[in-house]
């Protein structure tokens, strides 16, 4: 029989998304993506559990454990580890050459500064306010009645961005009904919301200070139009990784994989 | 006798306010997309209270977010100078004025009779009359319940957000913890409570301070802020109108100094018609 190989899971619980990377020795073998849902400690597990069972394994094969996100503490005897901290191990594993990243994620918007060998150094929060965050997409969607996969591309197709008076997503959202009212189109409405968000976003940016190359993850990544939106404020092409949900989770399978090695190297 | 007539369009509620020596007649309203239509049925439900035609009327302000809806209007002023006069007439030992509007929050400080500083947050919904909205619905309660309610909780929970979308989430996972109604509401009150206060405390409160618009119709708001100003605070008796009110003692204002000075104010070509939009 061959050596078994060593599993480390990196498991991030977020307020809307639960995301599981599964390592094989150095590799990257499996991910999974799920719906948080109300109950993180049912989630986390039921993830874990799928992620696992695609490489034909069970929980008792798992080397070590990292849990990350705002649920972290609902995964029962794992390790936590900072966001920030496996955001910025995650990106600096995907792309070395990132030294500014952006998470846009369902309740926050972060932006992290890493330096050479990719430590985070610095980095800035949305802070309590639901205005900078991906939740303005989805609250602001949810009226137009446009799935929120398609909010990218609609605002693309956009002529005639509306303006934005307001960061506040509640106001947003009464802005976008009025805005409809007076006979704007979605891809208006999306379009001019996307050019808000990208503003509160090049704020944070701004203050952090911007250093190439820029990299964007979390939920916020997929959608098209607030990454256009984006690089035409900061003026520079954004990094998008393939997989941007699970940037944090692949961090916390590495964190995993350092441990399980700094305690063989003691 | 002189007649005169104040127009507070606000975002979620119509104000008018007839006065002649003294109020004669009031309505409230909810307000609609189409403002001006409603301006104009707004004004002639309070004439018909009042018994009053439009020609009666000697001068009419409109203020408030929609003032520019009021066509008929002799006069636009803000809300600020509105409310400082409305309050002035009802309290005159105010020296702050906090406005809780259905979307916006300000604090005005007055000093002599004049307005001397003021403060707004329109760019966000904590600490307005939407949050209370929303935490009513969220809760299945009726808007007009949820202070008395607070009021009852004797072990208030803690609420860390303050951003409205973020206090809603929060709101439904304590009630997934089984937390009661009213202590999540006292929460939501205390943290509301603090968010004014700090957008107040910018102007410096002084005493008398005096609570107008929705919010001072939620007992368990002022009373949050009571607790936290550490002094009681003075509420008009018709929170909703005084800046109605104040834009008609406004107008009245100005139609008795231009005539001290033999002067007529200056009045606009004004006609009270029904604006039709979808002709």
């Amino acid at each position: 029989m061959p050596s078994r190989k060593q599993c480390f899971v990196g498991v991030d619980v977020g307020s809307a998304f639960s995301k599981v990377v599964v390592m094989l020795d150095g590799e990257v073998a499996s991910s999974q993506t799920v719906s948080s849902g109300g109950d993180y400690r049912l989630t986390a597990r039921r993830a874990t559990e799928r992620a696992l069972a695609n490489l034909s394994l069970s929980p008792d094969d798992v080397t070590a454990l990292v849990a990350t996100g705002y649920g972290a503490s609902s995964v029962p005897e794992a390790r936590v580890a900072s966001d920030v901290t496996c955001l910025a191990r995650g990106a600096f594993y995907l792309f070395p050459s990132v030294r500014t990243l952006i998470d846009v994620g369902d309740m926050l918007t972060r932006v992290i500064k890493l330096d050479d060998e990719g430590r985070a150094v610095s980095f800035l929060t949305s802070g309590k306010c639901a205005g900078g965050s991906g939740r303005v997409l989805k609250i602001v969607a949810h009226v137009l009645q446009v799935g929120l996969e398609e909010v990218g591309e609609l605002s693309l197709l956009s002529r005639n961005p509306v303006n934005f008076n307001t960061g506040c997503a509640v106001f947003a959202e009464t802005e976008a009904v009025s805005r409809v009212a007076e006979g704007a189109s979605k891809e208006d409405v999306l379009a001019g919301l996307h050019r808000a968000l990208a503003a509160q976003i090049q704020s944070l940016v701004d203050r952090v200070g911007l250093e190439e190359k820029c990299l964007i993850v979390g939920g916020g990544a997929r959608d098209i139009g607030l990454v256009k939106s984006l690089e035409e404020s900061l003026g520079l092409r954004l990094l998008v990784p393939e997989e941007p949900q699970v940037v944090a989770a692949l961090g916390a399978a590495l964190l995993a994989r350092e441990r399980v090695r700094q305690k063989v190297g003691r | 006798m002189d007649y005169f007539a104040g127009v507070d369009i606000g975002s979620t509620m119509t104000k008018v306010v007839i006065v002649g020596q003294e109020v004669i007649a009031s309505v409230v309203r909810v307000t609609r997309p189409e403002q001006r239509r409603l301006a104009y049925f707004t004004v002639n439900e309070a004439l018909r209270k009042a018994n009053l035609s439009f020609e009666e009327l000697t001068y009419v302000v409109a203020t408030g977010y929609g003032r520019i809806n009021v066509p008929f209007a002799d006069r636009q002023l803000t809300e600020i100078s509105c409310h400082a006069r409305g309050v002035a007439s009802l309290v005159p030992e105010a020296r702050t004025i906090i406005d809780i509007g259905g979307q916006d929050c300000k604090g005005i400080k007055v000093a002599g009779g004049k307005v001397v500083g003021f403060v707004m947050n329109d760019k966000c919904a904590a600490g307005t009359g939407r949050f209370l909205e929303l935490t009513a619905s969220t809760l299945g309660v009726r808007v007009e319940d949820i202070g008395e309610l607070a009021l009852t909780s004797r072990n208030p929970v803690e609420i860390s957000s303050t951003c409205t979308v973020f206090a809603q989430q929060e709101v439904v996972s304590k009630l997934a913890e089984g937390v009661a109604l009213n202590d999540i509401l006292a929460g939501l009150h205390q943290a509301i409570a603090s968010r004014i206060l700090s957008l107040v405390n910018r102007l410096g409160i002084e005493p008398e301070v005096v609570v107008t618009g929705g919010g001072a119709k939620n007992i368990g708001l002022v009373r949050a802020l009571e607790r936290k100003l550490g002094f009681p605070i003075a509420l008009p008796p018709d929170p909703l109108l005084s800046g109605a009110l104040g834009a008609a003692l406004l107008g009245r204002d100005l139609v008795e100094r231009a005539r001290r000075e033999g002067s007529l104010p200056t009045r606009q070509e004004r006609r009270l018609e029904e604006v039709k939009f979808f002709a």
